[in-house]
């Protein structure tokens, strides 16, 4: 008994080491973004998906996610049972996504004025051809939601019935960290810009791992070597993982805007952002407003996101706060439970 | 008594030690203007190394008749350019189709009006 007793921690560990090297070295990656879709429009990198799950599609406002450009859009789309547009599409949503592409050097004079106004209201056009709808649900995740919030400031005579935002910065007041180090007195923007074309997706990765450098280098493998035998862990675990470390670069002039107009000089919350010469006021959104933050997110802080909802002229607007990080607002459990059957209620209740 | 060193639980162990004692601190020094400045400065360092780089590959490839990412990137604008005209004559061809289809429904309707105010003349000059 005593030697079994002995003997028995150094065999678990063993037995973890295995498991760990069969996580880390033998299994492939796990499939992301399986719900079927087909391709309905292509511009230069950009895709337009049209979500194709079994369910027919009876709600009749489509729905158009539109992502970040700096990283790829499979969050809203991860795993069979973990996915956001799965949960819509399943619900009788007609769900797109327009994806960005990955920005090659060619594409480094691209600003976020280009892609507001060349490729979303294609995008919505499309949308209302292909689903025969007269009215569209705009859903921006992250800087796709900030990109979103401009384009219905932009357009209010367009056909966008509701506005559902997730975890999108609009106030650049207080950015926490990032404002002491993009401060104009120090930050080289120019000189980054300039030289470097499109801005490296690890550069913009080793920023966000800056804002808490202990928990987001070591945690996931603390956590991991943990819970290693927890098979639905490890499969979360390796898809979160994949999605982290699988950004795209930030093209180089959106990137200097970005940083420039709000981060630097906070003009979208102001009124003094202008797109293609033309002045964003935020006034002009009508739509009805669904507008996410989550507590626990240090990249769109949440007084970052909830200022938006006191600019906008919506009759109907929601602020709703989540208890999560900026990316478990699209994924995990917490947001298979709660977030996404809230999100389709709501959609559902705003589009009849 | 179960004495074996197991070193994930040690390795565990330390990293929560770790994160608890040095987080406040290592918050508090990010925070800083010194840290924000020596930020700036490792930027400006990387960016100018970078710049090194650029200014002697384009130069060596320049000497090696190779093309450049510049020019590549030149090449791919031009493609990007005529598959953004082709997308926009997509558009049109469409807006003309739907417009000419709608028109072509109006006069259907026209003629059918026409026709039936006819009748009607007919049926008045045969009284």
């Amino acid at each position: 008994m005593l030697a079994s007793d002995l003997k028995s921690p150094a065999d678990e560990s063993l037995k973890k080491v295995k498991r760990l090297t069969e996580v880390f070295v033998m299994e492939p990656e796990p499939q992301v973004g399986q719900t079927p879709k087909e391709v309905i429009w292509t511009k230069n990198k950009a895709k337009l998906y049209r979500y194709q799950p079994a369910v027919k599609k009876t709600n009749k406002v489509p729905i158009l996610m539109i992502y970040a450009l700096i990283n790829k859009p499979y969050i809203l789309d991860l795993y069979p049972g973990n996915s956001l547009i799965e949960h819509l599409s399943n619900k009788g949503h007609d769900v797109y996504l327009l994806d960005w592409g990955v920005p090659g050097y060619e594409d480094r004079h691209m600003k976020l004025d280009d892609y507001i106004v060349d490729y979303i209201p294609h995008a919505i056009k499309k949308v209302l051809r292909k689903s025969k709808a007269k009215e569209i649900t705009l859903l921006g995740y992250c800087i796709g939601g900030t990109m979103s919030t401009i384009f219905t400031a932009l357009n209010p005579h367009l056909p966008i019935r509701n506005l559902v935002l997730l975890t999108s910065p609009i106030d650049f007041t207080d950015a926490g960290l990032f404002t002491k180090w993009l401060d104009k007195r120090y930050f080289q923007l120019d000189k980054l810009v300039d030289t470097l074309g499109n801005i490296p997706f690890e550069m913009i990765d080793f920023g966000n791992k800056l804002l808490s450098p202990i928990s987001t280098t070591y945690g996931p493998y603390v956590s991991i070597v943990d819970r290693v035998e927890d098979d639905n862990f490890v499969l979360n675990w390796k898809l979160m993982q994949k999605w982290l470390n699988d950004g795209v670069p930030f093209p180089g002039e959106a990137y200097r805007q970005w940083i420039r107009e709000f981060y630097q000089e906070n003009k979208l919350i102001n009124d003094e952002l202008e797109i293609r010469g033309e002045r964003v006021r935020l006034a002009n959104i009508k739509a009805n407003l669904l507008n996410i933050s989550a507590t626990r997110d240090n990249i769109a802080l949440p007084n970052q996101v909830a200022p938006l909802n006191d600019k906008v002229s919506s009759q109907n607007k929601t602020l709703h706060s989540v208890e999560t990080g900026h990316i478990s607002v699209v994924t995990g459990r917490k947001a298979i439970k709660e977030i996404h059957p809230y999100i389709e209620n709501w959609i559902n209740e705003n589009s009849k | 008594m179960t004495a074996t060193l197991d070193p994930f639980k040690f390795w565990k162990e330390m990293y929560e030690k770790t994160e608890s004692t040095w987080r406040s601190s290592i918050q508090n020094t990010l925070g800083t203007e010194q840290f924000a400045q020596s930020l700036g400065q490792i930027q400006n360092q990387y960016v100018q190394y970078q710049e090194l780089i650029k200014t002697l590959t384009e130069s060596y490839l320049k000497e090696a008749n190779i093309p450049s990412r510049e020019e590549v990137a030149k090449v791919a604008s031009l493609i990007i350019n005529v598959d953004t005209k082709v997308d926009d004559l997509e558009d049109l061809i469409y807006e003309q189709k739907e417009t000419t289809s709608n028109e072509i429904d109006q006069l259907k309707k026209d003629v059918s009006n026409l026709e039936q105010k006819l009748d009607q003349v007919l049926e008045l000059l045969k009284k």
